[in-house]
């Protein structure tokens, strides 16, 4: 009776110390967790699809029972913005389309232009202390730690971990997620009218671009940028616009254009409004308007590809002394309700070996 | 060699192994599906903290163990972080009824209850520790409620379910 005490007082000592070791791996991102855990997925993944089967009906009839009525009230209030948005979403296509070649014509990298695999919202985190999803595709569809996934409102999360045939996606609200980040702001300063002017004598005005690389004149414009790998082009500007028929010219300047503070966005875990913080200290919270859109920041060393939507400002906290202000965030995508992914083949350079 | 393989595989703690990974699957499906509140009820917790007051300490803290270290590997949490945290969660259940000689039914439950609750607490604290803060929050205090609540109600069926699955006598290295 003493032995199988001892016994089991060492079998507790060795469990603990295995757990602390095992920590200590996993927080130095050893791949042998990684094997551990894949391996582990093999004899688990047909006790849990068995019981998900076994399960459906009584987790159907919780659903039914909770959500029905929230289902028939989103329903309606679903068809009524849909009728709204289809006129906006025709808009927005185009304006996406024009983005995304300008952006092509420049060089500069698109969304366009990275492949993507569509995953299906397979189970929750059964974890009240974690913000994940798990998805039905895994490293057979080229799935890879560190890819960023995104619904059809914007960016949701990144991939954290990877079996064959599934995967976890950390939600943007997690506290253990973070992700430089944009925010685009308007300038504080007043645009410059123009006064009607005869075709004749039609000035010289700075336009979109910086006024030392771009001319625009009369009605017939010739542009010339020293953009790189930008093909400048001439554009006839309807003469009605400038033949001085009464009305004023509006023309943006250079220093008018959208302004974009750079931060990094962090999780606050559920019920909590994600946070954009390290925003240039010399920032003014007033240069930041609440509604202001905030999209991926991109570059090398990034979680994900530019310019993916994230969400808008939805308050500016200042702060005293020389830190810059915080923004809580409004997610333009819905974690709650999360259905279809996309998930971006991108592996940032940050998760490669992973 | 089939006869020590046949030991292993008739022994408690393979069972221990098996049931653990049907309570997890409860857990990862329909338990995270059924969230009273917004809050999954941790039936894992639930069963550590049964094997506890059921069994003793050191039975409790190697159910905890295991079952911790496999929840982990389904979770994205560092491994181990569970486990550990769930150890403590099946010998403190067996610590809370340590002072009664002949616990009632209903104060087993309480402390079943009463632990699984307080390794709710435990948890975002361990990864505050590890460095993974932002959950200590608030909401804890909900979590726990709700398991403790969840321990109320699921404690009696799993109370057979540990029985069964720990009933052998032959402990750890025996041979």
């Amino acid at each position: 009776m003493a032995q199988g005490k001892t016994n089991l007082t060492r079998a507790v000592l060795l469990l603990a110390l295995a757990s602390v070791f095992l920590i200590t791996l996993d927080l130095g991102d050893s791949n042998s967790t990684s094997r551990v855990r894949r391996l582990f997925d093999t004899v688990f993944a047909p006790v849990e699809n068995v019981s998900r089967v076994v399960t459906r009906p009584l987790s159907d009839a919780w659903n039914s029972f909770r959500a029905y009525d929230d289902v028939v009230a989103e329903n309606n209030r679903l068809k009524e913005q849909v009728a709204l948005q289809e006129g906006a979403a025709v808009a927005a296509a185009a304006s996406v389309r024009l983005s995304q070649e300008l952006l092509a014509l420049n060089g500069l990298p698109t969304l366009a232009g990275i492949n993507s695999v569509t995953a299906q919202v397979i189970g929750e985190t059964p974890s009240n202390f974690s913000q994940t999803v798990e998805i039905n595709q895994g490293s057979n569809s080229g799935i890879k730690v560190g890819m960023p996934v995104l619904n059809a409102a914007g960016l949701i999360g990144k991939v954290t971990e990877v079996f064959a045939d599934r995967a976890l996606v950390m939600l943007l609200s997690d506290p253990d997620y973070a992700l430089s980040v944009k925010v685009v702001t308007k300038s504080s300063r007043t645009p410059v009218t123009l006064p009607p002017l005869p075709t004749e004598d039609a000035p010289t005005v700075d336009s979109v671009l910086d006024s030392s690389q771009t001319s625009t004149t009369s009605s017939t414009t010739t542009t010339t940028t020293t953009i790189l790998g930008f093909t400048p082009t001439v554009t006839t500007i309807p003469a009605e616009i400038i033949s001085g028929g009464g009305s004023n010219i509006t023309v943006p300047i250079a220093s008018q254009l959208s302004v974009r503070e750079t931060g990094i966005l962090e999780g606050r875990g559920p019920g909590s409004q994600p946070i954009v913080r390290f925003l240039d200290a010399t920032t003014r919270a007033e240069a930041i308007e609440v509604g202001a859109p905030i999209v991926s920041a991109g570059g090398s060393r990034s979680l994900a590809p530019p310019d993916i939507v994230i969400g808008v400002v939805s308050r500016v906290v200042e702060r005293l002394g020389t830190a810059g202000p915080v923004l809580e965030v409004e997610l333009v995508a819905d974690l709650s309700n999360l259905s279809f992914l996309r998930v971006l083949l991108y592996q940032p350079i940050t998760e490669t070996g992973r | 060699m089939l006869g020590r393989l046949l030991q292993v595989v008739a022994s408690r703690w393979f069972r221990l192994v098996l049931v653990t990974l049907l309570v997890l699957s409860l857990q990862t499906t329909l338990f995270s599906e059924i969230r009273p509140f917004g809050y999954s009820v941790q039936l894992i917790a639930i069963y550590v903290a049964v094997a506890g007051a059921v069994h003793d300490a050191r039975v409790g803290a190697i159910v905890g163990l295991v079952s911790g270290l496999m929840y982990d590997a389904v979770l994205a949490t560092p491994l181990g972080i569970s486990g550990l945290v769930l150890g403590a969660v099946g010998s403190g259940a067996a610590l809370l009824l340590q002072p009664f000689r002949d616990p009632t039914w209903w104060l087993r439950i309480l402390a079943v209850s009463v632990a699984a609750a307080l390794g709710e607490v435990l948890l975002p604290l361990a990864k505050a520790v590890v460095g993974l803060g932002g959950w200590l929050t608030a909401r804890v205090a909900v979590v726990a409620l709700v398991t403790f609540v969840g321990g109320l109600v699921f404690c009696t069926p799993l109370i057979p379910v540990t029985r069964w699955t720990l009933r052998e006598r032959v402990s750890i290295g025996r041979r």
